[in-house]
């Protein structure tokens, strides 16, 4: 079984773009919308691997990185947070909240793809 | 690897221009409200979301320019800049550039025009004025994945993962495994040193570290980059073994980052705007998906009459029982399916704030736009095609209807003029008012053009309702000089057909000196029509139920008269009539009895002779194909339970056949002052 990947980003598009990159290497991609939506799609199926934007309406990806390491059955899920801003205020915030791996945009979908695969197989 | 990301791009596409319209909002909600600090972060996040997704198409004319607005915006977030009314002019004709540039994507042009370039640069500049000094240079760093290809070295990686390595989520399996990829591991050796004794062993800490030999093309560089996620810590030493170490320092690098001192996450993004209903959970569905779920609804419809009536012609109860409950479900189907074409007025409404605002800058006029019934839900077509007669009304109002300050002043009214959109149901359908409180129309204007046009014959008396309508006669403008906005030959004509093209009727009430309101009526929906069935002959014809006034019986003597004059007297009132047996040529002899339909439609009125009264039905519209295009008096056709095919009358077009052969036969036409068309 394919492993599933949560993609989290307001922007349909970027959702759009990491999802083809990574149904092509084999992964099985989730997609919400902000941070609330994303911890609604946690339960009922098991997620491998999140990738979180940060900026986002309702719940931003920060607030949505901490409250997924609230819920014991994601302890040790793997989380990549995309930062827009290079700037390391955000990176550092994200990994201070426990999303250790981040993909700087605009990224290339091999990025992408070689970030999730230091981290799970598909 | 070649990822086709065309899709991708126009859902991009379609994105940008949504986040544009979001963004040019709050920055007239900035405008009135400066301070307000979730317009600040909306317009932010807008220009912050386009720059990030364009840069993953590689959209590098639409990163670069957003970057500098994105720049300005982020200092306006931190207070660095203050909000005035340059800013905000400034940035939405940034927006109305972003909009430009990506017109150009999604028309696949090539690049932008000179003009466009040069407004660019203009634009470029004012921005400029409110980057702080040390702003960064315009671009975002591309890195691209490094693929040196400098001939196999041999590295030695010494690992040693920090204890929370797996409650970060990371596996150092997986890195082992990524390190594969990069090249061929020669040698692992896994160290269990560290690993404590079972009784103080936690099996969610990792104590494991690793001396791996690995060969590979890779420079040093993008192996560091492999431990970027644990750098945090974890110990890294990559050392090259090989004689022919490219940057490596001799004795290896120290890879040890340290572990930064985190501030705790400053809550500076609080723009979590819980006013944005738009930014729920909505799935994005092609339209096309849509209109054919609802054809497949409407012939589920189709069939499900069909079903009941073979039920009811058996005497089997409980076989009509059940036909009844799945066409009761049914119908809850088409409800639903019809909604889900549904959508709020209040995007196209909203979109009209910047046009008041612009226009009434040019036009020196100060206006204010008020707007309500904005979450009104249309059909997706209407909502779509109302947006062009709308401006036009508004741009009428603004031009023609309030007048400048010095006027209204000495009229005794504010100086700042009210323009209201309005949006309300009303007896199934929608209701669109435009009102304003400028001068209101002038009636003897009005006349005096239509008489000299002919569209009026002299001495006719009109109501003042009435004259105020003829401005939507073809051919028509009072305007007495032709401004830059409107009377550009597009006249108010052609607002009414396209009103009338989505089944919708405009009319217009105005009084001197207090202001015009126009009021369109539209169906809720295009694909669903409420239908009164008539019968003649063996065919049956369905006639638009909001039409139809009521019924009447023909007897023997009316008929004999009627079909000499070809008209009925209605309670003292002149009813023209047409025979649809005549008309649509059924041969044969007519019914016994026969009925008369009474219609109406905007200020005409007429009599439809038919054989049968069948009642009411709700039905499907399908439209005719192309052939059929050129039949005067049908506007489609519907399948009814039967399976039988009913055509549906189109009742404006055969009233304006009437009015037409009227006013050819009566050359003074006396009781039907007005003519139409």
């Amino acid at each position: 079984m394919a492993k599933n990947v949560l993609v989290v980003d307001d922007s349909s598009s970027v959702r759009q773009v990491v999802g083809i990159a990574l149904k092509s290497a084999g992964y099985d991609v989730i997609e919400a919308c902000d941070g609330r939506d994303a911890l609604g799609k946690l339960t009922g199926q098991k997620v491998h691997l999140i990738i979180s934007d940060v900026n986002m309406p309702n719940m931003d990806g920060i607030t949505f990185v901490k409250e997924v390491k609230k819920l014991a059955s994601y302890k040790f899920t793997p989380i990549i947070m995309l930062t827009t801003e290079s700037q390391e205020s955000k990176k550092a915030e994200g990994q201070a909240a426990g999303a250790k791996a981040w993909v700087v945009k605009p990224f290339q979908p091999a990025q992408m793809l070689a970030a999730v695969s230091k981290l799970i197989l598909p | 690897m070649s990822i086709n990301l065309d899709q991708a791009q126009q859902t991009f596409i379609v994105e940008a221009r949504e986040l544009l319209q979001a963004m040019e909002q709050s920055l007239l909600q900035l405008e009135s409200e400066p301070g307000d600090q979730n317009a600040i972060g909306a317009v932010f996040r807008a220009a912050h979301t386009i720059k990030g997704s364009a840069g993953l198409f590689g959209l590098e004319p639409i990163v670069s320019f957003t970057h500098i607005v994105e720049d300005v915006l982020d200092r306006l977030r931190d207070a660095s800049v203050a909000v005035d009314a340059t800013l905000i002019a400034v940035l939405l004709k940034s927006g109305d550039h972003m909009l430009e540039l990506i017109d150009v994507v999604a028309s696949r042009g090539e690049a932008l025009q000179t003009p466009a370039l040069e407004r660019e640069a203009a634009l470029r500049q004012a921005l400029s004025a409110y980057q702080g000094a040390d702003h960064a240079v315009a671009g975002v760093p591309m890195t691209s994945v490094v693929n040196d290809t400098q001939g196999d070295v041999l590295w030695h990686l010494s690992l040693r993962f920090g204890v929370d390595v797996f409650r970060n989520g990371m596996d150092p399996l997986s890195f082992l495994r990524y390190l594969d990829t990069l090249g061929r591991i020669l040698q692992v050796t896994t160290l269990t040193d560290r690993l404590p004794a079972l009784d103080s062993w936690d099996a969610e800490s990792c104590y494991l570290g690793f001396e791996i030999d690995l060969r590979s093309a890779a420079s040093h560089a993008t192996l560091n980059e492999v431990f970027d996620f644990v750098r945090d810590d974890c110990e890294v030493h990559i050392s090259a073994v090989d004689d022919t170490p490219f940057e490596t320092a001799p004795g290896g690098t120290e890879l040890v980052a340290q572990p930064e001192q985190l501030a705790p996450a400053p809550q500076r993004v609080a723009t979590n705007s819980e006013a944005k209903p738009r930014d729920g959970n909505y799935v994005r569905v092609n339209a096309d998906k849509l209109d054919e779920l609802i054809n497949l609804v409407g012939e589920l419809v189709i069939a499900s009459a069909g079903a009941s009536l073979l039920a009811r012609s058996c005497t089997n109860d409980p076989l009509q029982e059940a036909t009844s409950t799945v066409s009761g479900l049914v119908e809850e189907i088409l409800d639903g399916a019809l909604h889900l074409r549904m959508i709020p007025i209040g995007d196209t409404f909203n979109r009209f704030r910047r046009v008041v605002r612009d226009v009434s800058q040019e036009l020196g006029k100060d206006i204010d736009l008020l707007i309500s019934g904005a979450e009104t839900e249309l059909d997706k077509t209407v909502v779509e095609k109302i947006g062009d007669p709308l401006m036009h009304l508004l741009r009428n109002a603004m031009d023609h209807g309030i007048e400048n300050a010095t006027a209204r002043r000495e009229a005794g009214k504010p100086s700042k003029g009210h323009l209201s959109l309005n949006a309300y149901h009303d007896s199934g359908s929608i209701v669109i008012e435009i009102a304003d409180d400028g001068a209101g129309l002038n009636r003897e204007r009005i006349l005096a053009k239509a008489q000299e046009r002919g569209l009026v014959a002299t001495g006719a008396q009109l109501t003042d309702q009435e004259i105020y309508n003829l401005i939507f006669e073809p051919g028509f403008s009072t305007a007495e000089a032709v401004t830059n906005l409107s009377g550009r030959g597009v006249g108010m004509d052609v607002v009414k057909r396209n009103i009338t093209l989505l089944r919708g009727t405009v009319d217009l009430d105005s009084r001197p000196g207090q202001g015009t309101v126009v009021r369109i009526r539209l169906p809720l929906t295009l694909a669903i029509i409420n239908g009164f069935l008539v019968g003649i002959d063996q065919s049956t014809y369905v006639i638009p139920l909001d039409m139809v006034q009521e019924c009447i019986e023909l007897d023997e003597p009316q008929r004999q008269s009627s079909r000499d004059q070809g008209y009925l007297d209605l309670r003292g009132e002149v009813l023209p009539l047409v025979d649809l047996r005549e008309h649509f040529s059924h041969e044969g002899p007519p019914a016994r009895r026969q009925n008369v339909v009474v219609v109406r439609y905007a200020e005409h009125k007429a009599g439809l002779v038919v054989d049968d009264l069948l009642g009411e039905f709700q039905t499907v519209i399908k439209p005719l194909g192309k052939l059929f295009g050129a039949l005067r008096g049908i506007s489609g056709s519907t399948i009814l339970g039967s399976g039988a095919v009913a055509l549906i009358l189109d009742v404006p077009a055969l009233l304006s056949q009437i009015v037409q052969l009227e006013a050819r036969t009566a050359q003074a036409p006396q009781s039907p002052s007005v003519v139409v068309r």
